[in-house]
């Protein structure tokens, strides 16, 4: 159970601050010296609510900060476990130690979102995959209401997020998460009042057997979108051996389907093939190349599970609008988009020689997107002289690389970057670690080789088939930790 | 500064907030409440349009309801009286045809926290249990808990608790774990919710219903139940079994756990869960989550202390990839040193060996001490990296390196000769103190094998005046004194010098003692010196000590998924440790609401809080302060206890503290205040600082009619806002202590609400 709820922005101010328990933060008191009145009385002790924003008129145009803070009238006193944190942890010297932190015997559970900080305190002995997992639900969930997780986001949308503060955590405890289920109880700042049918839907929704799906939903054009998510990790030697790489990918789903349809998914996973296609052995022979091992999946929390268990068959009845199906990692066979070949030549003590030349390997046909590598160069470089065949390469001093940007790139090409660093000659004896060379892109392919064979929709009550459903599928491989080194 | 002034923005609000024109506009109306919330979330004062906001909250618009709630719950502890029109109103809306309406009124009145709150809510509640719309349900279960806590002396009411078992079987998934988890809070006192067999089987077959956090507490509530019989056992985990590849790395867990514990007695079982948890575990292992990432490598490394050999075909898994949060490498590297087979060594080594050299520091160092943890089994292997490394003549490495071989001199003799060979030339790169140790250490102990023993200790000799760390002298004279046992020849001259020095010129007393020692030793004859410093050189059985052997899961299965794992035994047994009374904390907030209830009626005077009650009534009084735990018994202090500062002086120092806590202090303290404050429930002075000393402390003593005796402290440092308090019990009973402790809390809260 959680105690409390704060996110904290780079430099450690408090955005937001909800507590639902009074063991955290006991030390809060909330302070009215008013001049005015007559006496001076400590007031709101452990408040369950806490409202506190600390941003300042700094050049934000928008109303939130067009008051500073008063000193006379209120002052919140919270030298207390916020401060803590902000103390230990975002302040910290040294880098983070641990997610999670214990200070005075209370639990802080941090995640960092570019550069706000969401932590969930809490005194008890709880489960920490879930708390994290919690604060991730609750990352998506913002960020399907306002977009990207930023200080000014967060800033203009107080309201909002205290509003679903409140109704995703009640006394501390989960309560429903869904985003799609969410929206029925938290318009957007929406001024509409709530029309009968919406009320009832509400009812409804609930009383429902299945929690995630509210019944009664008409869309005009059934439409549904596939999206296979995948982001491939590679850690290479500089001699080019493979030493792990894995797939770790994601079906996303977004459906727009009128009442309570039935669907059932099917991929060229190797185990289903094999059982199909016990037919000829041509056939074996064939699927076997196309079909795919995977290690391990799991899946939302609509698929029945015991018909997955029993013929490996996927069928469920998905949640309205966006949700995750399911989630896979393979680690054999994997389509490995872009080969790095790197040669570092250290020429005497001032001068460095890098030559590292890129391969795309897959179908000529296809494009990869935003290829960025990163050549780390030492810290005493002076000067760097970039040639590169494609794209555009400039040494960050500040980073300590050189980044080649690439915007596209087909299939089964290769090119090249060379570069001279100069070095400044340092009495430092320590050898350069050498970071290895990473790389970012994307894809149109599923690297792990997944495909999606069909995803059929029945609706035994409403007068739609199969066929008249739109489908769309899309992949896209991303580059997860993409690592050669040199 | 450009503010405009609270009492301005105030009135402006109120004349906009009741100004009929914007009242009969939707969105005027709220862009107004919106304002005010703004204020208050910068800190203003915005409590004086209390009745304009809760007249605000009467509109059909469910967003600005939504804010006046917000609003009204962050202001009504100032205003009680206030607040009752709140109620009022907020018990209209308990009736209203909306259940999002209904819902919001009902979470917003057991969030108000204000004294006699509970005979509102007690109606709207009991209706809101039995609501037809889930969602005021789940608000309901949860508002039991919340007010229950409120009113947290009272006798908790059976019939809510029945109502609340009986909704277990209710139809909505989120109302059937809400009424667990309140259940579990109102019934704390217990042992917390019941779970029988019908019970029991009713939450199995709702599981798949329930989302991924019900699920996670479901199979954790679960862990209560004891099967009647192996029959019913293997249903059991035969239903759950699908929950072991769950998409929710939580439910994965929490799985995991309650199947470890339910088949506690079946190993075969044990074993074959956690090989079917392997996948589940590594695709978190390796997930992008990292703080998931982080606590899944935790519970990795937990399993891998049973089953050494477990994840061991899955090394790779566990290499570290450069951009990886220093946390996770740490761990990683922890998880290696625990699979290394055979097969793998090389290849787990040669990660290693690319760690050794990292940026950081700290993480370098990590790995040298990783690649030694292996050396004990695989030896010549790991010198040999070892060796290698003093190669790059780093400050950091050299050092880290120098003390692995001093702990695998004395752990594996058969690599002392590897070691010897290694040294010469390291005492150059060496400069911190943990590392000069461990060299002189070795030179010392093996100083017959090092042909260069002798001069390299000669230049610490030399040194010795600018040496600025008194462990490496210490260190040094003991090593010398060896060598000089070993190679006389070579060494009698500079001994000499030393023990001249350490005796005449040295300013730290310990190293003057040590020199002192071994120049009175040296004068009882070599023999008697050769008896008392030749002990043996190593010994390897202090390996197999360390060697944290084989833990069977049972020994970890209870915590398994608890913050147990992610800190580490020995750490959370010392957080939890540092918890004795752990209740008064939870109980912290009835002790508050006694403390308003006292304090809102006698706003301007001050100390008439304590005094009204009459002096005379002593035993009386004692349990009007500590009714607040009901259940703690009756702790009477009896008024005269003839304690003398010397013997006070004397118990408190043989005494062990039982329990510390710190309470939000502000300003300075007044003596004389908290003197009669405490003499009121029989607590005496024994002695205090004068009032506005800093450090500010305070030393009482009670003592309860058994003759057990509390001795306290109180301690305010300079600039703290928090006052320390440590008690001592010169006889162990941990109720009585809580009532003590939860009198003079109750005694100090009222005083600090008085002086600030």
């Amino acid at each position: 159970m959680i105690g409390g709820l704060f996110i904290y922005n780079h430099k450690g101010e408090v955005l937001i601050s909800r507590v639902y328990r009074d063991d955290i933060g006991t030390a809060n008191t909330l302070h009215c010296g008013d001049s005015e009145s007559r006496c001076k009385t400590p007031i709101l002790k452990q408040s369950s609510l806490e409202v506190t924003c600390n941003w300042k008129a700094s050049g934000d145009p928008n109303p939130p900060g067009a008051l500073s803070l008063p000193s006379k009238v209120c002052r919140v006193w919270r030298r207390n476990a916020v401060d803590a944190f902000r103390v230990n942890v975002i302040h910290a010297r040294q880098q983070v130690r641990s997610p999670v932190t214990n200070i005075a015997r209370t639990s802080f559970f941090h995640v960092k979102r570019s550069n706000i900080w969401l932590a969930a305190v809490t005194k008890q002995n709880v489960n920490a995959a879930m708390v994290f997992e919690f604060l991730y639900k609750m990352c998506d969930v913002m960020t399907a209401y306002f977009g990207k997780i930023s200080e000014e986001n967060i800033k203009n949308n107080f309201v909002l997020i205290y509003e679903l503060l409140d109704e995703i955590l009640d006394f501390g405890y989960p309560q429903n998460s869904e985003t799609g289920a969410l929206k029925t109880f938290i318009t957007q700042q929406g001024i509409k009042s709530q029309t009968k049918e919406e009320q009832s839907q509400i009812t409804s929704q609930v009383t429902g057997q299945i929690g995630w799906r509210r019944e009664g939903i008409k869309y005009r054009r059934n439409e549904l979108f596939l999206d296979v998510l995948e982001s491939v990790n590679l850690l290479m030697s500089p001699q080019g051996q493979v030493l792990s790489a894995h797939v770790s990918g994601r079906v996303v789903m977004k459906s727009y389907l009128s009442g309570m349809p039935e669907c059932k998914f099917g991929m060229n996973d190797k185990i289903v093939i094999e059982k199909q296609g016990k037919g000829t052995a041509d056939e074996t022979g064939k699927s076997g190349k196309q079909s795919i091992a995977i290690d391990d999946c799991t899946f939302h929390q609509c698929v029945r599970l015991s018909k997955f268990d029993s013929e490996r068959s996927i069928s469920f009845i998905p949640p309205d609008g966006e949700f995750e199906l399911m989630r896979y990692r393979t680690t054999k066979d994997i389509i490995l988009p872009f080969r790095v070949i790197p040669l570092v030549r250290e020429v005497g003590r001032t001068k460095l020689e890098v030559k590292v030349v890129i391969k795309s390997n897959f179908k000529p046909s296809l494009l990869a997107q935003k290829i960025e590598v990163r050549i780390p160069t030492p810290l005493n470089t002076s000067g760097v002289q970039v040639i590169c065949m494609k794209g555009k390469a400039k040494y960050k001093a500040s980073e300590n690389a050189i980044v080649w940007k690439i915007k596209r790139m087909a299939g089964m090409k290769e090119s090249q970057i060379s570069a001279e660093i100069e070095l400044l000659p340092t009495n430092d004896k320590k050898k350069w670690a050498r970071p290895p060379i990473s790389m970012n892109f994307e894809v149109p392919f599923a690297p792990s080789g997944l495909k999606v064979r069909y995803l059929k929709v029945f609706e035994p009550k409403l007068n739609y088939s199969d066929h008249d459903v739109i489908k769309w599928v899309r992949y896209i491989g991303r580059s997860g930790i993409y690592e050669t080194r040199c | 500064m450009p503010y405009l002034g609270g009492e301005e923005a105030q009135r402006e609000l109120r004349r906009a907030l009741s100004n009929p024109h914007v009242q009969a506009d939707p969105a005027r109306y709220r862009g107004a409440v919106l304002r005010v919330i703004r204020l208050m979330a910068q800190g203003a004062d915005v409590s004086g349009l209390f009745p304009e906001m809760v007249k605000a909250g009467a509109v059909p618009d469910v967003v600005q309801k939504k804010l006046v709630s917000f609003y009204v719950r962050a202001q009504a502890p100032r205003q009680p009286q206030l607040a009752l029109l709140a109620v009022n109103s907020l018990r209209k809306d308990c009736a209203h045809p909306s259940p999002a309406v209904r819902g919001l009124a009902l979470r917003t009145m057991c969030g108000l926290r204000m004294p006699g709150i509970q005979e509102y809510l007690q109606q709207p509640l009991v209706n809101g249990l039995r609501d037809k719309a889930s969602y005021v349900r789940r608000a309901a279960v949860l508002g039991c808990a919340k007010m229950v806590k409120l009113q947290g002396d009272c006798e908790v009411d059976g019939a809510l608790v029945n109502e609340l078992y009986s909704l277990l079987r209710d139809q909505d998934p989120i109302v059937v774990v809400n009424c667990l988890r309140a259940l579990e809070e109102i019934l704390k006192k217990e042992g917390g919710v019941v779970i029988n067999k019908p019970i029991a089987h009713h939450l199995l077959n709702r599981m798949p219903d329930l989302d991924q956090w019900g699920q996670s507490e479901v199979l954790t509530f679960l862990l209560r139940y004891k099967p009647r019989s192996e029959d019913e056992l293997f249903d059991i985990l035969n239903l759950l079994d699908g929950y072991l590849k769950s998409s929710s790395a939580s439910v994965v867990m929490a799985a995991t756990k309650l199947f470890l514990v339910l088949a506690r007695e079946y190993p075969d079982v044990q074993a074959d869960v956690l090989v079917r948890v392997k996948g589940p575990l590594l695709s978190a292992c390796t997930s992008e989550s990292r703080e998931l990432c982080f606590t899944a490598l935790c519970h990795v490394r937990q399993i891998l202390r049973s089953l050494p050999g477990h994840f061991s075909s899955h090394y790779k898994k566990f290499f570290c990839s450069y951009s990886e949060p220093h946390y996770i490498k740490c761990q990683k590297m922890e998880v290696l040193c625990e699979l290394v087979n055979d097969e793998n060594v090389q290849q787990v080594l040669e990660e290693l060996k690319s760690y050794c050299t990292d940026v950081s520091e700290e993480l370098a160092q990590g790995a040298i001490f990783a690649v030694a943890n292996i050396a004990r089994t695989y030896t010549d292997q790991c010198v040999g990296i070892l060796t290698e490394l003093l190669g790059l003549q780093q400050e950091h490495i050299t050092s880290a390196v120098v003390r692995a071989f001093r702990d695998l001199a004395w752990l594996c003799p058969q690599c002392t000769d590897a070691v010897c060979q290694a040294l010469p030339g390291c005492e150059d790169t060496i400069q911190d103190s943990e590392g000069k140790q461990a060299l002189v250490w070795l030179l010392g102990t093996h100083g017959e094998k090092i042909p260069n023993a002798p001069y390299v200790l000669e230049d610490f000799v030399e040194n010795v005046k600018s040496e600025t760390f008194p462990a490496v002298k210490m260190e040094l004279l003991t090593a010398l004194v060896r060598l000089f046992l070993a190679r006389p020849a070579e060494c009698q001259d500079m001994l000499g010098r030393l023990l001249y020095y350490c005796i005449e010129e040295e300013q730290d007393m310990a190293v003057r003692d040590r020199g002192l020692f071994y120049y009175r030793l040296l004068q009882s004859g070599v023999e008697e010196v050769k008896r008392v410093l030749c002990s043996p050189k190593s010994d390897p059985s202090l390996g197999l000590l360390g060697d944290q052997s084989k833990q069977p899961v049972n020994a970890w299965a209870l915590d398994f998924n608890t913050l147990a794992t992610v800190y580490g035994r020995e750490r959370w047994a010392l957080i939890s440790a540092q918890q004795p009374v752990e209740p008064s904390y939870s109980c912290s907030p009835c002790a508050d609401s006694r403390n308003t209830d006292t304090e809102s009626p006698v706003s301007e005077g001050n100390k008439e809080v304590l005094e009204v009650q009459p002096d005379t009534h002593m035993s009386e009084e004692n349990k009007e302060l500590l009714k607040v735990h009901p259940d703690a018994g009756s702790l009477s202090l009896i008024p005269d206890v003839s304690l003398t500062a010397e013997q006070f002086e004397k118990t408190w120092l043989s005494l062990d503290t039982s329990c510390q806590l710190s309470l939000p202090w502000c300003g300075p303290v007044h003596a004389d205040t908290i003197q009669t404050a405490l003499r009121v429930v029989h607590i005496h002075t024994i002695a205090m600082s004068k009032t506005g000393a800093q450090p500010w402390k305070a030393y009482l003593s009670a003592q309860d009619d058994s003759g057990c005796l509390f001795l306290t402290e109180l301690l305010l440092e300079a600039a703290d806002a928090e006052l320390q308090v440590s008690v001592k019990q010169n006889e162990a009973k941990p109720e009585a202590l809580q009532c003590f402790i939860s009198a003079l809390r109750t005694v100090l809260e009222a005083v600090a609400g008085l002086e600030s």
